[in-house]
């Protein structure tokens, strides 16, 4: 493919598999709680029972929003968001900008949260970073985006740690492409029992070329968001605005206008809403409200790409009358390549632009990656096994990560189910996650072999896959499979399945394991024995 | 927009499944010499399996387009695992 010299192909070599080998096991859990967040909301759904399927903004939202203006006290009526929240439910979120402690620009004020039938379960005050935390009928999708989004480290350390692995996954990428001599002709080979080497070199090589295309999507996407904020905004703020980033977000994301402070009343939500989904052709995702209560108010309406698009739809309307002004793009106010560019990050990286199809392929994807990051780490070791004494512990550790993870978060999951009718999951979602990453930690130091310990959080993974949805149903009380197609949520039965087929195929391999005919895997301490 | 992105994902996942099926390299490792494509009908194959995805794109149907590229990739890897070779000395 692209022939590099022997030395350069050697440094390209070393640069691929250290930058691999070094941040490969966070890459790791970052992609594979990535690939599970693909389908945040849909296990959302799952988990907590969510059996409603209108949209909150395909409902009066109007009333309900002059209500809690009403309660809501002056000083935080400068600007609301309205976004949708648990089964359908609406939050309202009034709001005035400010700085945190550390001087930051920031958004303090009063967060509604309603049921679908508009009665305020909870309100918060205080600033953004605060009220926005998990809820107790969403932690578990909330814990999966956190950890794939900054591996719950504060702020900005973990975007900025998620996006320096994001640019170690595109370092992958290119220094793959390069040091393959032979992509094309070696894209359908996949030798299962050759020789260890070769076997995890096929494995690697054929899901990292057939994915290819994705892995720079991905990794680019998500260096993007991860650095937007935390590097672009603040730089690009020192350079153009004078360090004030209130002034660039108002001019680069804002609708600039003459400003007339006069108070004038908001026009009527729902013929906003209803004309948004009129124009577009689905309710609206979010609805951002400048300026509330003057003449000068703005109304912005953001949509999921419409059909055949991939970028998301924004519309203005005039906030006292109601009535649409434009189509805007995602950065500025008039349509560019760069707002182009930036509005189709998100939907490339999420993969939700057109409905459950595009997301189960970007799961597959994000699944490709899983496979791709964990057979690289394993061929570095299998091609390092004359130096078993220096790198079982570092097998140990990747069978660690590797089949202990998907065991944490299939344990947090329980945990979930287990505590959400007692009003504590937010506690012990988290919790349970880190119990079981203890208890795997311990059975990797006691444990005899590699090969048991893979074994055993494997069948520990399987078992527990297939008690999950007894668990939804009879500790969580959520709907039975006839009750979920009854109300339109097919994805409760569909996850269900998936658990069923995934937590089945697992026990059944360990189960073929343990008979003596079956050649397990090739382990380092297999591998060494054979050779001695 | 589902119907269309799946057409044209099985129209392309035809031509791969028999780029797969007669790959020569990876024949030659299942230690089946001599039955492998010819690189012109390869090359026919390939372009075929493109035609849907450039469709696609010519169509102005970006989302179409992305997920057929993601499906394509998906199907190729499903292919190659269900036509892997079992032999355990294969060449290199």
């Amino acid at each position: 493919m692209i022939h590099l010299k022997k030395d350069e192909t050697k440094t390209m070599v070393a640069v691929h598999g250290w930058s691999g080998i070094l941040l490969g096991l966070l890459l790791y859990a970052v992609v594979l709680t990535g690939t599970a967040a693909v389908f945040a909301h849909e296990i959302g759904a799952w988990s907590a029972g969510h059996v409603t399927t209108q949209s909150a903004f395909e409902k009066p939202i109007d009333a309900t929003v002059r209500r809690l203006a009403a309660l809501t006290p002056a000083k935080y009526q400068d600007d609301v968001n309205v976004f949708e929240i648990g089964d359908h439910g609406l939050g309202v979120f009034f709001h005035r900008h400010d700085v945190d402690a550390k001087g930051k620009p920031a958004e303090r004020g009063i967060y509604y949260q309603l049921d679908n039938q508009g009665r305020i379960l909870r309100s918060v005050e205080g600033l953004d970073e605060d009220v926005f935390g998990p809820r107790n009928d969403d932690a578990l999708s909330s814990f999966l985006v956190d950890t794939h989004v900054r591996l719950h480290l504060p702020n900005p350390w973990g975007l900025l740690l998620t996006g320096i692995l994001g640019l170690a996954m595109l370092v992958a990428a290119i220094s793959g492409l390069l040091i393959h001599r032979h992509l094309f002709k070696d894209i359908f080979t996949l030798r299962t029992r050759a020789n260890p080497v070769l076997a995890n070199r096929d494995k690697h090589s054929v899901a990292g070329t057939w994915s290819l295309p994705f892995a720079f999507i991905l990794a680019f996407t998500g260096s993007f968001f991860s650095f937007f904020g935390t590097i672009g905004v603040p730089v690009v703020a020192m350079a153009a605005f004078s360090g004030d980033i209130e002034a660039l977000s108002e001019a680069v994301f804002g609708n600039p206008g003459t400003v007339d402070a006069r108070p004038v009343a908001i026009g009527n939500l729902d013929r906003v809403s209803a004309d948004a989904v009129r124009r577009v052709g689905e309710a609206p995702t979010f609805m951002a409200i400048e300026h509330f209560g003057r003449a000068d108010s703005k109304i912005t309406v953001f949509h999921n790409p419409k059909t055949s698009d991939i970028e998301p739809v924004v519309l203005v309307y005039e906030g006292a009358s109601a009535n649409f002004i434009q189509a805007k793009p995602s950065v500025g106010t008039r349509p560019s390549v760069g707002g182009t560019l930036t509005g189709i990050m998100g939907p490339l990286h999420f993969g939700n632009f057109a409905g459950m199809l595009s997301k189960a392929i970007w799961f597959a994807l994000g699944f490709a990656m899983c496979y791709v990051t964990f057979t690289g780490m394993r061929l570095w070791l299998v091609r390092r096994m004359d130096e078993k004494g220096s790198f079982a512990w570092l097998e140990r550790t990747l069978t660690v990560v590797g089949f202990g993870l998907p065991l944490a978060l299939t344990v947090s999951a329980a945990a979930f189910l287990i505590t959400m009718p007692l009003g504590s999951s937010v506690y012990w979602t988290p919790a349970g996650f880190l119990i079981a990453s203890a208890l795997v930690i311990l059975l990797s130091i006691v444990a005899p072999s590699n090969a048991m310990l893979s074994w055993t959080i494997r069948a520990a993974t399987g078992a527990l896959m297939l008690l999950l949805p007894l668990l939804r149903l009879l500790a969580a009380g959520g709907p039975g499979w006839g009750e979920a197609m009854a109300v339109g949520q097919p994805v409760i039965v569909a996850l269900d399945i998936a658990f069923l087929l995934v937590g089945g195929w697992l026990v059944r391999e360990c189960w073929r394991e343990r008979r003596p005919t079956r050649t397990p895997e090739p382990t380092l301490d297999r591998v060494i024995e054979a050779r001695s | 927009m589902t119907l269309p992105t799946l057409a044209a994902l099985l129209l392309s996942a035809i031509p791969i499944i028999l780029l797969c099926m007669g790959d020569p390299k990876r024949l030659r490792a299942a230690d089946r010499k001599g039955s492998g494509m010819t690189p012109s009908r390869r090359r026919t194959l390939a372009a075929l399996a493109c035609v849907p995805g450039i469709a696609c794109a010519i169509g102005g149907d970006a989302a179409a387009f992305f997920m057929w590229l993601g499906g394509c990739a998906m199907v190729g890897w499903a292919a190659t695992f269900c036509f892997r070779t079992r032999d355990p000395d294969s060449v290199s």
